[in-house]
């Protein structure tokens, strides 16, 4: 692959280390019926009913009827959390599977409306259990980045191993111990595909690496690529890009993490609903930052608690470039999650702090002392916006560390000037929303929320461009209509008359 | 510490809406977040936010001068030091009193345009001159533009050219004789200024200053940028820390010694002592890299700095100007939007290519 330009990993103390800490029965289920992609918004379950684990709880109907599935039986409980179904009283039987029964038939009996009816193995088989087991949901359409639909196959998968962003399980954590698992997971993959190829991407240094290419080697379909270990140049968009197969979107490509393939191979495997994330828990908020096993839907309170070393923290919800911060209380993992970073809260503030020279933090930059000599400890950084706000100073760092090679600044300063065509003409579709250029910005400009609102702008734009195309041609056809309509009764007038005459002449 | 810090807090009220000194809040905020990072936090993604903030970026241009200041001060006198304060006094003012008209926040951009302005004066100018020029150059060569970040010219060199066109004797005059020995004027306030010539005036006559007196800056100059040693200093600070773009500066340099080669048959002696007189280093490090004024791309930065290097040693040597520093700076602002235009529309158009 070409030298890769861009991208910054952040020096933030906290990440969590390889060891993966099992979570206990939690006293409830707190499900959200929004996540990233989803929006589960067809409830199947009543309030008060009795559920029992692996139960369909709610549908999202407009992405290929993904599932929300409880992990475990209980009580389910609606609007008591706004956009969340509780599930209290829980039953202590293994996540997913219901007490006292064999978990597999079950949750392939209790297919939801996309059913496991024929088990006839095929792909479209497979692919619609996959749906039901609450496994689909991992597979994206690399382009676009969301949810792919279960209908079509893909010529090539890119597998993304790299998951830079503090804080969000790490492929290291995810494998340890699980390569053969990852291996048949990507077996089942390439059959999925009826044989597309699989282009794993793996970052330069990772210590699965060796291991997995043994593993893979008698695989003419599936390829190796290295990519340098640096946020986000794993981003399945990037490697996609940098493969070259970015081209023509008559291909379409498949895009899964780590998690996904694994989620796919134990749901294949066992028959049972994937209602089990790993995730990362870190930042520098936590005592000791480690990954854990827990539930879709456990409660993030009791995941932190005895777990924090302060109470004034902001919990997010994923990294902390892209994740948005969530209420302990009030929420529980989603479907998505693939981690929680905790951040102090800014209380105090320090003297000349912007003149002090620097000798521990972490910037993107040179001007402080720490950053003539890299590779020094991570910086606990917290919540603050480390300055004010101010006009852009032209300094470039947004542009350095963009990934894609767009010019965020530029395509700010037209986003404010209202020069819509302008920002279209900057490429900001190509953004990934990787949230490096706010991060790194001296003025403390929200340029992830201004490429943002810059791409919904410009699709909002289209569809409305679209409607008005659609529109004129719905009024053309119609007009050709008439105006053929009116063309053959005339032919039709014309033939008479001529009859007509003819019989005349005859 | 905490009692500035009490302070502060006790007398916020009377800065906010509705306080006494409503008006005055631009100062108060200043004041304020000058003092005492402020606690503004991250509303949305990203949660976290480089600690680098335009307050310490610009306050590493002060640090890059610093040599150069001293030494301006040991040539020169102590009065290079109340021409700074002058400079900051009368542009701060009036970036103040535009900020409270405007209701607006008071940029750090001018803790730079403060203080390289007076060292691209000559020692001896009336203090009065330098306010005017000062509050000038932010009046017209930032504010009217919309503020830092918007100017299209340095505004430093802004209210140098002012001061030029108004008062072209004085700023033609106004040298002072270098101190000698190791304390120079370090302990005088200032000599009168006399009428002599610099070293690219005198070198038109044909009486070429020595190269090690123009190293160390025992010449007569502008104030900052007699002394290469500490410009180059100086400018290796900024360069190191990333703040000014090496490109520029090389392009710049590299251009005006090709040129100047051509123009002297290659005489090594010559494209040296070209090279550290007048005030090509100062600008070259100093006033070329600012960012807001260059082009915004990298590869734009390399013709951006060629245009001003080959337009210095252009104008040196071709035209009834001794110094042609300052007008090649400008022209290379003037061409900056040009190549921004240019290079930005290529990139993106390459990306189209790519995917
Ligand atoms: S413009 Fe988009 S891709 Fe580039 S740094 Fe910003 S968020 Fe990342
Ligand atoms: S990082 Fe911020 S200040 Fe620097 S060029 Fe980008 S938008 Fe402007």
């Amino acid at each position: 692959m070409a030298r890769p330009k861009g991208g910054y990993n952040i020096g933030i103390a906290g990440k969590p280390s390889l060891r993966t800490v099992d979570l206990p029965v939690p006293s409830r289920l707190v499900l959200s019926l929004v996540s990233r992609c989803f929006r589960f918004s067809d409830i199947r379950v009543e309030e008060g009913a009795r559920v029992s684990a692996g139960t369909v709880l709610a549908i999202d109907p407009v992405r290929f009827s993904a599932q929300l599935i409880a992990a475990y039986g209980g009580t389910v409980r609606l609007g008591r959390v706004a956009d969340h179904i509780v599930i209290e009283l829980i039953d202590g039987a293994s996540p997913g599977r219901p007490s006292g029964s064999d978990g597999a038939a079950q949750a392939g009996a209790r297919g939801g409306s996309m059913g496991a009816g024929v088990a006839d193995g095929s792909p479209a088989d497979v692919r619609n259990r996959l749906v039901a087991l609450g496994a689909w949901q991992f597979i994206t359409d690399a382009r676009t980045g969301l949810p792919m639909d279960p209908a079509g196959t893909a010529n090539d998968i890119i597998v993304s191993t790299i998951h830079l962003e503090p804080f969000v399980a790490s492929a290291e954590a995810l494998l340890d111990g699980r390569l053969d698992s990852f291996v048949r997971g990507l077996e089942q993959l390439h059959e999925l595909t009826e044989g597309g190829t699989i282009h794993v991407a793996v970052a330069d240094g990772a210590g699965f690496a060796k291991e997995l290419a043994a593993l893979v080697a008698q695989h003419s379909w599936c390829r190796l690529h290295t990519v340098t270990a640096r946020y986000p140049l794993g981003h399945p968009l990037l490697v996609l890009r940098a493969l070259g197969l970015g081209r023509g979107p008559e291909r379409p490509v498949w895009a899964i993490g780590t998690a996904g393939v694994l989620a796919i191979e134990g749901a294949l495997s066992s028959g049972a609903p994937c209602v089990e994330r790993i995730i990362a828990l870190g930042g520098p908020a936590v005592s000791e930052p480690i990954h854990l096993r827990a539930v879709v839907g456990y409660p993030i309170d009791e995941i932190l608690r005895n777990r924090l070393c302060s109470d004034d923290v902001r919990v997010v919800n994923g990294g902390i470039l892209t994740g948005s911060d969530v209420s302990p209380e009030r929420s529980g993992l989603d479907v998505e999650c693939e981690g929680l970073t905790v951040l102090g809260e800014l209380r105090k503030r320090h003297m000349l702090a912007f003149a002090m020279p620097g000798l521990s933090r972490s910037s993107y930059g040179r001007t402080f002392v720490s950053g003539l000599c890299p590779g020094g400890p991570p910086e606990s950084l917290n919540t603050t916006l480390a300055g004010e706000l101010r006009a852009c100073v032209s300094c470039g760092q947004c542009i350095d560390v963009c990934p894609v090679g767009i010019l965020p600044s530029v395509i700010h300063k037209f986003l404010h000037a209202d020069e819509i065509d302008e920002v279209e003409r900057m490429r900001v579709d190509l953004c990934i929303e990787c949230g490096l250029c706010s991060y790194v910005c001296p003025s403390k400009i929200e340029l992830l929320s201004d490429m943002r609102d810059a791409r919904r702008l410009i699709r909002e734009e289209h569809e409305a461009q679209k409607k008005m195309e659609l529109k004129a041609k719905l009024e053309e056809e119609k007009r050709v209509a008439a105006k053929e309509a009116l063309a053959a009764e005339d032919g039709l007038a014309a033939r008479e008359a001529l009859a007509a005459e003819e019989e005349a002449g005859a | 510490m905490k009692l500035i810090l009490t302070l502060l807090d006790k007398t916020r009220p009377l800065f906010q809406k509705g306080g006494r000194f409503t008006a005055l809040k631009p100062i108060y905020d200043a004041a304020d977040v000058f003092l005492f990072s402020p606690l503004a936090r991250t509303s949305r993604a990203p949660h976290v936010r480089d600690p680098l903030d335009t307050k310490r970026y610009m306050s590493t241009v002060i640090i890059a001068v610093a040599p150069c200041l001293l030494a301006a001060v040991h040539f020169f006198g102590l009065r290079v030091l109340a021409m700074v304060l002058v400079s900051y006094a009368a542009g701060g003012a009036v970036e103040v009193l535009l900020a409270v008209f405007k209701k607006d926040e008071i940029s750090e951009g001018f803790l730079v345009t403060g203080i390289l302005f007076p060292l691209i004066l000559p020692p001896g100018l009336p203090l009065w001159m330098v306010a005017l020029g000062s509050a000038f150059g932010v009046l017209v060569g930032k504010e009217l533009f919309g503020g830092t970040g918007r100017n299209l010219f340095n505004p430093a060199l802004i209210g140098r050219v002012f001061l030029a066109l108004s008062y072209p004797k004085a700023m033609s005059s106004g040298w002072i004789e270098p101190g000698q020995g190791l304390v120079g004027r370090l302990l005088e306030y200032a000599t009168d200024a006399v009428t002599m010539a610099t070293p690219l005036a005198a070198a038109k006559s044909g009486t070429w200053a020595a190269l090690p007196d123009l190293f160390f800056g025992n010449v007569t100059g502008s104030v900052g940028e007699t002394s290469a040693l500490a410009v180059l200093m100086g400018g290796a600070f900024l360069l190191i820390i990333g703040i000014a773009n090496w490109r520029t500066v090389a392009a710049m340099l590299g251009t005006f010694v090709i040129v100047t080669a051509g123009i002297y048959g290659g005489d090594p002696h010559a494209i040296i002592w070209h090279l550290l007189s007048g005030g090509l280093l100062f600008g070259a490090f100093f006033m070329a890299t600012d960012p807001v004024s260059s082009p915004i791309m990298n590869s734009a930065k390399w013709v951006y700095g060629a245009i001003i290097g080959i337009a210095t040693a252009l104008i040196r040597n071709f035209t009834g100007y001794v110094e042609g520093v300052m007008f090649a700076i400008l022209l290379g602002n003037i061409f900056a939007p040009v190549l921004d235009e240019l290079f930005v529309t290529a990139h993106v158009r390459r990306l189209r290519e790519e995917g």
